[in-house]
């Protein structure tokens, strides 16, 4: 899954940077109100985690503008004001969540978890798919009720095509939601790993489509 | 020196500065003092040169009177003046009172004092002639002029018209119409002078309180003054007392701030005790409570500040409806997944006197709670309250509370989070903001969903 921080405290950045590619994010990162807005308005990020107090533009017009543009990936507010006052602003200016300074990592990143589930239309956390089984918030893969120890790369690429299950996915889109922008991209990587999820979870789950790309069935 | 020179003005850029009382008071006073005096000064004076002329002519007409009473036509030498006119200037010679007699034929007379001299022949017309010449030293005279038929004792004709002219000097009297103008108009300058004075002195008096209680208000300023301490004329007394309330306000407003600041450090102290402790043996999850406990101290202290900050200004009214209706919007975003259903109902019109920030905040944490309990549903209503307060009941159909938990989840901030952390802290500060507008919140069951209703009164108009 590939996020976007904009947040001009550069220890915050790094340390929710740090934090979100330990939970197998990709992460970019901008600085200020206007290289948010472009990254926003250009990248397919699956969420966004938006400081409101930022140099340039502000957070609540860089989100307004993405919403003018039908720009829909989920965002989550963050801020250091609070009041009720500042949650609806946000929120009815298109916010899918909103969370106050100082906050707990762990519950960014459950949220984030959440955002990113319910903008696929995926209600519950856990998806079934016959003897595997996928827990969106522990991360937390299991065949046959045994635990499968997957690298950060291999659960994004899982849990894309899960969130996504029923339709193709191309490569090209794959390579977009799992790396970040400064990372050298190879698609030949892609088949290397679609290899290791076969092995470890079994041949059937992932299916190839010829010249589409990847594609899981829907989950029961 | 005194404090009241070393502090400096403060220069605030709302506060324009443009023209001065007491050069537009004088300005406007010496306008019309100029203006009313200079037409009163015309008239005056040309009324009494009027008078002088009148009289001027009077004389003149009496003059020609006598000279023509006393005029005769004789045959061969034409007019004569058979009696002596009793005016001595008439024989002395250019002394500026000449007389004139000229019959057809060029026959002349003249009084002595012309001399060799001349007037001016006269018009054939008519028409008496009274105007201004210029006599034989150049002098101005006034000149009348009359045409009579005079009788010769025989011969022919025994009628002639004869032209009587008699000429007196103006100088005199446009040296008296001088001396009477200048008089008048020093006398005027004078009194303009004085009237414009007057207003200046009249001003600067009248200002002098505004003078005074500036200096008090400096000295209040600068500490060396509790209050402002005067007696004022009845139009300024608004503004001081205004300004009185406004320094009583600050000072409140200073010392609640202090007490606060008090408070909070008190209640920061024993966390840190017990968090250092917490270090000290290297108990990471106690630390960590303490830390989580230290926030939660933080951000009640923080909303408190901004409450109280709020609740001294008065005047300020917010609707519930509009607060209510756009928290329903934001509260359906962000518990989309649930799909819990916001109904808001009430009366438009409806307005609390609060601010309007306090009143999202209340109805704010009032809403959230409720969509955190609720099932599937969650109602907020503005309805009528007692006489001057209006009641905005949120009520959900979640599990509710049990007999006697309303005062916990009331109890103030920190030590009902410690017992239920996360669900305390929001309806307590709606509790502490209702109190602080004088209006109440009470949780009770609810009658129609069952769940949780909390119930809060604040002053205000249905």
């Amino acid at each position: 899954m590939r996020l976007l921080v904009v947040e001009d405290n550069v220890e915050l950045s790094q340390q929710l940077r740090t934090a979100l590619i330990e939970s197998g994010f990709a992460v970019d990162t901008a600085a200020d109100g206007e290289e948010g807005l472009h990254l926003g308005m250009t990248e397919p990020y699956d969420a966004v985690v938006l400081d409101l107090g930022l140099p340039r533009l502000d957070g609540l017009s860089v989100l307004r503008r993405w919403r003018a543009s039908d720009r829909a990936m989920p965002v989550i507010l963050l801020t250091a004001r609070d009041s009720w006052s500042e949650k609806v602003e946000g929120l009815n200016a298109g916010a899918d969540d909103y969370l106050a300074k100082p906050f707990i990592m762990a519950e960014l990143i459950a949220r984030l978890n959440a955002l990113i589930r319910r903008s696929n239309g995926v209600a519950r956390p856990e998806l079934d798919f016959g003897e595997i089984r996928l827990d969106t918030a522990a991360r937390a893969v299991t065949r046959q009720g045994q635990m499968v120890r997957l690298t950060a790369l291999e659960y994004s690429m899982l849990a894309y095509l899960a969130l996504n299950a029923g339709r193709p996915v191309s490569k090209t889109e794959l390579t977009e939601h799992l790396y970040a922008q400064d990372f050298d991209r190879d698609s030949n990587t892609l088949e290397v790993i679609a290899g290791r999820l076969r092995r470890k979870l079994g041949d059937g789950l992932i299916e190839t489509v010829r010249g589409q790309g990847y594609r899981m069935t829907p989950p029961r | 020196m005194n404090v009241i020179r070393e502090l400096a003005a403060p220069a605030y850029p709302t506060i324009r500065v443009r023209g001065s009382l007491t050069r537009r008071l004088a300005l406007l006073a010496a306008l019309w003092v100029a203006a009313g005096l200079g037409v009163t000064g015309w008239f005056v004076v040309r009324l009494t040169e009027e008078q002088i002329e009148i009289a001027a002519d009077a004389r003149m007409t009496s003059l020609m009177d006598a000279v023509v009473a006393a005029a005769a036509l004789d045959p061969v030498r034409g007019p004569i003046l058979v009696r002596a006119v009793s005016e001595p200037e008439f024989d002395r010679p250019l002394s500026g009172h000449y007389w004139q007699m000229s019959a057809q034929g060029g026959l002349v007379a003249t009084s002595r004092s012309l001399w060799d001299q001349r007037l001016p022949a006269p018009r054939p017309d008519a028409e008496p002639r009274n105007e201004d010449i210029l006599g034989p030293r150049y002098e101005p005279l006034r000149l009348l002029e009359r045409k009579v038929q005079l009788e010769a004792r025989f011969g022919t004709p025994r009628f002639q018209t004869v032209t009587v002219q008699v000429a007196v000097t103006r100088v005199p009297t446009d040296v008296e119409i001088g001396r009477l103008q200048k008089g008048l108009v020093l006398a005027f300058l004078g009194l303009g002078t004085g009237l414009v004075a007057v207003v200046a002195l009249l001003v600067v008096w009248s200002l002098a309180p505004l003078r005074r209680a500036q200096e008090e208000l400096v000295e209040v300023r600068a500490g060396t003054r509790q209050h402002v301490d005067l007696t004022v004329p009845s139009e300024i007394a608004p503004l001081v007392r205004e300004i009185e309330a406004l320094i009583e306000q600050n000072r409140a407003t200073v010392d609640r701030a202090r007490t606060h600041v008090g408070n909070l450090a008190h209640a920061l102290k024993t966390p840190i005790a017990v968090l250092r402790n917490a270090l000290e043996r290297e108990e990471l999850p106690a630390a960590r409570a303490q830390a989580a406990m230290l926030e939660r101290l933080v951000q009640h202290h923080l909303r408190r500040a901004r409450a109280g900050a709020l609740a001294g200004a008065a005047g300020s009214e917010a609707s519930p409806m509009a607060a209510a209706q756009s928290l329903a919007t934001a509260l359906r975003r962000l518990f989309s997944a649930r799909g819990i259903a916001i109904t808001v109902l009430g009366r438009d019109s409806a307005r609390s006197r609060a601010d309007p920030q306090d009143l999202t905040e209340m109805l704010g944490n009032l809403m959230e709670n409720g969509c955190k309990w609720a099932v599937s549903k969650v109602e907020a209503r503005v309805l009528p309250g007692a006489t001057g307060m209006i009641r905005i009941e949120v009520e959900d159909d979640g599990p509710g509370l049990a007999e006697g938990q309303d005062a916990a989840a009331l109890a103030r901030g920190v030590r009902l989070d410690e017992a239920a952390p996360g669900s305390g802290l929001g309806l307590a500060i709606v509790a502490d903001l209702a109190g602080l507008y004088g209006g109440t919140l009470t949780l009770n069951r609810g009658a129609r969903m069952g769940g949780l209703r909390a119930v809060l009164e604040l002053p205000g108009r249905f």
